[in-house]
């Protein structure tokens, strides 16, 4: 009722400020069909009416990291029938001794699954699974599940890089079309990147933006500027608009507040945004976003536990699982061609002929990448301890789940470091 | 001047001020705020959120901090944590030093703490690990204390910006730390698995009872020590204080050391019985709420047991409020504001009465 | 009578929790008198009039203005019904001018002018006999210019009936006959005042007729004419009280203080105590004269070690064993450990002397709570002695555990004094230590004081009641901006030459120890003595002393 009263408001709401901000330009902004949509999730088993799955975290619905959680746990809920006793939810858990007093409850309370979504959760998820052995903890974007050696605790990721390659492919094409109408000349082509930490999650991120942006310009470069936060709206902000004011043509950026797509959108910066579509602030300068979706999961988890069977102590979801998503692309501001650039990368990426961090696409010091010693198992010292490179590419996410990408590629300049 | 004279009539009712209430009539008042609060808040609840009965509100709350022995032991747990941080400021509140800086007291008592397990954990056995844990906390805690109160001393800085940055430079320090610690970037150190506190029975009994034992401590400091008697006097009034002798001075800097230190001891606590870790979050507020709970509680460390409940219990309250009804958190904070305002609103009602305008009948005696 | 009436009051009640400040109540105010409303302290003048004024609002009772019942709930109210008060405290922006405070807050609907205004105030002035530059800016001014300021400002809206609420307090004897003179020309001209004041003589000289309030109520209303000051006292405290003060002679004097050449500037760098000397004696009382603000507070605080001084000694004589320290920049716990028995009672009773919130136990661990090397007090001492001094010096109060700050203003000063006096001091230094209080209260502590006297103790007493200072002191140093302008001997001086050396502003600073000997023809005030100063109280000052006895005491 009272969700009803408040959508109905926001709805005039945005009406009245559209009509309001109504631009003199005759197109509006309208997405396309994705060109890497959702799944269909199919429920080929019965969940059990005892079965109980609890969700740890990090925030509420105010922060889009933990929106896009929930709104996968909606979806699961609904495609399995789940009863509202039967899910349940603790917000705003920080990463301290309260993770693992949360996972206790809803052990307490009866859960057969306990999932994390904070990457600090992790020590406390594993203290949890120590304690409780009949129950699963899984944990998104931790990395000790292959190392801990325990049965009922598990890592999950999604290989987001690739999708991210596909945004990229769009964020090139659009730096094309400004070129070829001669606003800058190819060399000029720069995008900005904003990022949270120097943290290996981040740079396999923005390194196969810009490997995505470079299969199609390839005289790009790219500038990353760090937040030190993975939410900081003024922050974010200004580090957008210092690249802005560095002369980057495009931004994108690994972080989860509003405050980069806003600067894009004041300064009319073309803008590749994350975790979902931010067309309704930003229309003028919104191209593309690509997100995890963590329904496959969820499902993959329940059926697991349903049917007695073991779940993977590291599960990275591709385009092919459902777990990387695209949003629909903006055709108002994306450039022609993008969507169909874009579904064939992805049946390219599916079937095996695109690499993303293929070693042949980008080089180390001037020099091709023929080895390279990746930081997979966590330990004190932080040791770089396996192989990742194999068959010319560098093989993310297939020793763990989380990335493992950390190398500085020719191109991207980091304007700090030192987080 | 116009020559009129406004017609007004004797105003409804006015309000004059309360000589002295009896601690009994005070409670009666208190208690009819809170029970006015939640009927309220249970309409609201009701109406808004669509629960099953009126009762839902009142039935979840309890739920959240009594609905099962693992919440019980939470809610006291959460309790001792409230008390202890609210004790460390009290001190400093009695001599009317507005210290808000009990946040960054603890996070700098954590910081020592898991700086220590973590460079030295290896080399020294667990208890003389704890020992120096201890150590490094309290005087972390009441350097934290000492800097603010130095400057006021010498250079009479205002204490409330002093401690509020105060609390920035340990948030930082802790960042910088982490960023240290962890070279992959992540910034998430995870559980340092050195010095930890012994379990006796419970995880937390042993931090209830230390607790416990500070509370009664700080008690006979502030009301039978002479150092607690030197507070009262300063906080009551520096002319006295000057006058019968006390060096204000010393009594400020002494005093905010204590409070610094107490900070400290609920810092080693967190390193070495809660978390065994440390984030920028660790201490998440509780140092600005502790002096609600503090004020609350008339800077009395007993009453303050029970204005740490309350707080607590709401708390548990909110979030299980969030988790049953499966809302936004957004409401439940609503709920739990509403309550405080009728408690903290409640404060007018014991300073002060209204008589209403006699016309409506000698009820009123 | 066959006068209007301005103003009529009926069954006005007003509490205080659960304290009765004013109890039925009925007053009439006629247009074109003066009318003193008398009574002792907390006697309940004040309430009463801020009733009228709209500070307070009556619980019971009814205010008729002009014969129309009038509801006045605010300040803004009141003057609406032509009703001004002029409070104790004057309510002015120190930063702007005279005539900026005057035209604050008035809002006539005219365009505003400052030239206007600055007209308008002086032709108030003349009409009265106001002397005031409308342009001075209120910084600048003396106590009785601010006063004036006030006086103005309530006239400029308005007002037919003006409220002072002692007035005179802060003025000088002359500055007080100007304002006389000022109200009666106002009373003149057709306007009601009413005059708030402990000073029976000036009720006397000034008013048409007397309100007496005692205990919240209305006792009685005089006509002045018909009246005298027994008659006025009886009616005051219920009963007849002897006015006189005990005063015995000085025992075996011996100098306990002996100060010399002391200076101090306060925090604006103004000099604030300029060239003191003098010397105290024990078994004398010593009073201290002068108008408010003269240098009183920072010459005792200077002794009690709270206050820096330029240059200077303080030096002690200790009666145990003849040894002299210097007491000078000490602080009062370095005092303390030199064995100095120095009691002091400030002015500033609950800002300084007591705490307040603190209960009457805690506040006598003041001084003591030091006391042994256990960490924690011991407040069973601290508590007999609470209890002692609630005994014998009858003070009023529901219990041990009451905040003194609940006390009436003479329990209050019963406590401090009987505090200081506990610890049985050879230096006892009380400011204004009967100010505020009733006669009774007043008369408790006259007695103290004289008590210590003959104990030995070197009493140093600043006063501001004239009479009270010529009938309790052997002597009185008059101070004025700082500086000594004359030292005279108590039962040998009038008030009016007191009231001369208070306002010698100007007059070189007095030199040296200007106290004794005194021969047979003891001058009235000795201006200075070439000799070397004398430590004992000389023969000849005794013979003069018995000889004053023996004639009576003046007055």
């Amino acid at each position: 009722m009272f969700k009803k009263l408040l959508s109905l408001c926001l709805a005039a709401l945005m009406l009245v400020s559209l009509v309001a901000c109504g631009t003199p330009e005759d197109d509006e902004a309208t997405l396309s069909a994705s060109p890497l949509p959702e799944v269909e999730l199919n429920a080929d088993f019965e969940v059990a009416d005892d079965f109980k799955i609890g969700f740890i975290l990090l925030h509420d619905e105010l922060s889009t990291y933990d929106l896009n959680f929930m709104n996968a746990v909606d979806t699961v809920k609904e495609v399995l029938n789940l009863s509202d006793d039967q899910v349940i939810m603790k917000k705003n858990i920080p990463e301290s001794n309260k993770c693992y007093e949360a996972a206790k409850e809803l052990v307490d309370l009866g859960c057969d699954i306990v999932f994390a979504n904070s990457f600090g959760h992790e020590d406390f998820m594993i203290k949890a699974a120590q304690e409780f052995t009949n129950v699963q903890f899984c944990h998104a974007t931790g990395t000790k599940a292959h190392t801990a050696g325990l049965a009922n605790f598990h890592n999950a990721f999604a290989s987001i890089y690739e999708g991210r390659y596909l945004a990229g492919i769009a964020a090139g094409m659009k730096l094309n079309e400004m070129i070829e109408a001669g606003e800058f000349t190819a060399e000029e082509a720069k995008i900005g990147y904003v990022g949270a930490f120097t943290y290996a999650e981040v740079m396999s991120g923005y390194t196969s933006f810009y490997l995505g942006a470079k299969s199609v310009c390839p005289t790009v470069t790219m500038e990353v500027q760090f937040t030190g936060s993975w939410y900081d709206e003024n922050e974010e902000k200004s580090a957008a608009q210092a690249l802005i004011n560095r002369d980057c043509k495009l931004i994108s950026q690994h972080a989860d507040s509003m405050g980069a797509p806003s600067a894009c959108e004041d300064a009319g910066v073309p803008d590749v945004s994350y975790n979902g579509a931010t067309i309704e602030s930003c229309p003028n300068t919104f191209i593309v976003s690509s997100r995890i979706d963590w329904a496959p999961y969820y499902m993959y988890i329940i059926e697991c536990v349903t049917k007695g069977e073991e779940i993977a102590v590291d599960w990275c979801g591709g385009l092919k699982e459902g777990s990387v998503v695209l949003t629909g692309i903006n055709e108002k501001v994306a450039a022609e061609g993008t969507y169909d650039a874009i579904v064939d990368a992805v049946a390219k990426i599916k079937s095996g002929e695109i690499k993303v961090f293929d070693t042949d696409t980008f080089t180390v010091g001037n020099k091709k990448l023929e080895t390279y010693l990746a930081d997979v198992d966590t330990d004190a010292a932080f040791e770089k301890d396996t192989e990742a490179i194999h068959d010319g590419y560098f093989d993310e996410s297939s020793e763990r789940s989380a990335p493992y990408f950390d190398v500085q590629i020719d191109g991207i300049t980091l304007l700090n470091s030192k987080f | 001047m116009s020559n009129e004279i406004k017609k007004t009539h004797e105003p409804l009712f006015h309000v004059a001020k309360r000589d002295s209430l009896s601690p009994l009539k005070g409670l009666l008042i208190r208690v009819i705020a809170i029970v006015v609060a939640i009927l309220l808040c249970s309409i609201l609840t009701f109406f808004l959120i669509g629960t099953k009965n009126p009762f839902s509100l009142i039935s979840t709350l309890v739920d959240g901090s009594f609905g099962s022995e693992l919440r019980i032991w939470r809610f006291a747990k959460d309790l001792a944590v409230m008390l202890c941080i609210s004790l460390a400021v009290t001190p400093a509140f009695r001599m009317k030093f507005w210290n808000i800086g009990a946040e960054g007291q603890v996070l700098i008592g954590t910081l020592a703490s898991i700086s220590c397990a973590f460079y030295i954990g290896d080399a020294v056995p667990n208890g003389v690990l704890l020992v120096i844990m201890f150590f490094a906390s309290v005087v972390a805690g009441a350097v934290w204390g000492l800097i603010p109160a130095v400057f006021k001393a010498l250079w009479n800085t205002n204490e409330t910006l002093f401690t509020l940055m105060m609390n920035y430079v340990a948030t930082y320090l802790v960042a910088f730390a982490l960023i240290k610690w962890t070279p992959d970037g992540s910034s998430t150190l995870g559980i340092v698995e050195h010095g930890h506190l012994p379990e006796i029975f419970h995880p937390y009994l042993l931090l209830i009872v230390i607790v416990g034992a500070l509370t009664l401590g700080i008690y006979i400091y502030l009301y039978h020590s002479k150092q607690g008697y030197e507070i009262s006097v300063v906080g009551e009034s520096q002319k006295t204080a000057c006058y019968i002798g006390i060096n204000v001075k010393k009594v400020v800097i002494r005093t905010m050391v204590v409070s610094g230190a107490i900070c400290g001891v609920m810092g080693f606590l967190y390193a070495s019985a809660l978390d065994h870790t440390i984030t920028t979050a660790t201490v998440g507020g509780l140092g600005f709420t502790a002096i609600m709970v503090s004020w609350l509680a008339k800077f009395n460390p007993f009453i303050m047991i029970a204005t740490s409940a309350l707080i607590v219990f709401l708390n548990q309250g909110s979030s299980q409020m969030s988790t049953a009804f499966n809302i936004s958190s957004a409401f439940p904070n609503v709920i739990v504001g509403i309550i405080l305002f009728f408690i903290i609103g409640c404060e007018f009602f014991i300073n002060y009465r209204i008589k209403f305008r006699k016309s409506k009948g000698d009820a009123e005696k | 009578m066959n006068k209007e009436i301005a103003l009529m009051m009926q069954g006005i009640t007003k509490y205080f929790g659960s304290v009765a400040a004013n109890k039925n109540v009925d007053l009439t105010v006629y247009k074109g008198e003066i009318l003193a409303i008398l009574g002792e302290n907390g006697c309940g003048k004040t309430t009463l009039m801020n009733m009228i004024a709209g500070i307070y609002y009556p619980d019971e009772g009814k205010i008729f203005v002009d014969g129309e019942e009038a509801n006045i709930r605010s300040p803004k109210d009141a003057f609406v019904y032509r009703i001004g008060m002029i409070h104790q405290h004057f309510k002015l922006v120190d930063v702007f001018s005279a005539s900026e405070n005057i035209v604050l807050g008035v809002d006539d609907g005219k365009k505003y002018s400052i030239k206007d205004v600055n007209n308008r105030v002086l032709e108030i002035s003349e009409r009265y006999g106001f002397h005031i530059d409308p342009k001075k800016k209120i910084h600048e001014m003396s106590v009785s210019e601010k006063q004036t300021v006030e006086i103005i400002k309530v006239l400029y809206r308005g007002a037919d009936i003006l409220i002072l609420d002692e007035p005179t307090a802060v003025l000088t004897p002359q500055e007080t006959a100007r304002l006389f003179d000022i109200l009666r020309r106002m009373r003149d001209d057709g306007k009601s005042i009413l005059i708030i004041t402990h000073k029976l003589h000036e009720v006397l000289s000034l008013s048409d007729r007397v309100a007496i309030l005692r205990k919240g109520e209305h006792v009685a209303t005089v006509n002045t004419a018909e009246t005298n000051e027994s008659e006025l006292t009886e009616m005051m405290v219920g009963k007849k009280v002897q006015l006189n003060i005990q005063r015995s002679m000085p025992q075996n004097p011996r100098v306990r203080l002996s100060v010399s050449d002391m200076n101090a500037v306060n925090e604006e760098g103004v000099k604030v105590l300029d060239s003191i000397s003098f010397d105290a004696y024990s078994g004398e009382i010593l009073g201290i004269a002068g108008i408010a603000g003269s240098g009183q507070r920072e010459l005792l605080e200077a002794i009690a070690g709270l206050q820096h001084l330029e240059s200077g000694k303080i030096l002690y004589q200790n009666p145990k064993n003849g040894e002299e320290v210097n007491l000078r920049d000490k602080t009062p716990l370095q005092i303390r450990d030199l064995g100095v028995r120095l009691s002091f009672v400030p002015e500033d009773r609950l800002g300084m002397g007591l705490v307040g919130n603190m209960n009457i136990t805690d506040n006598m661990m003041l001084r003591s709570y030091r006391r042994g090397h256990s960490m924690f007090v011991d407040r069973a001492r601290p508590k007999k002695l609470a209890e002692d001094i609630i005994h014998s010096l009858a003070v009023v109060t529901p219990g041990l555990n009451t905040p003194v700050r609940r006390l009436s203003g003479g329990n209050v000063q019963k406590v401090l004094v009987g505090r200081e006096i506990s610890t049985s001091p050879t230096v006892l230094m009380a400011a204004y230590p009967v100010r505020g209080l009733d006669i009774n209260s007043s008369y408790t502590i006259y007695n103290l004081l004289n008590k210590q006297k003959e104990n030995g103790t070197a009493v140093i007493f600043v006063g501001e009641d004239l009479d009270v200072l010529l009938e309790l002191c052997d002597r009185i140093m008059v101070i004025c901006a700082g500086k000594i302008t004359g030292v005279v001997e108590g039962r040998r001086t009038t008030k009016e030459e007191l009231g001369v050396l208070m306002t010698r502003a100007n007059a070189a600073p007095y030199e040296n120890r200007p106290a004794y000997p005194l021969t047979d023809d003891v001058p009235q005030c000795v201006e200075s003595v070439a000799e070397p100063p004398v430590k004992d109280f000389p023969d000849a000052m005794n013979r003069v002393l018995m000889r004053i006895k023996k004639r009576g005491e003046p007055q």
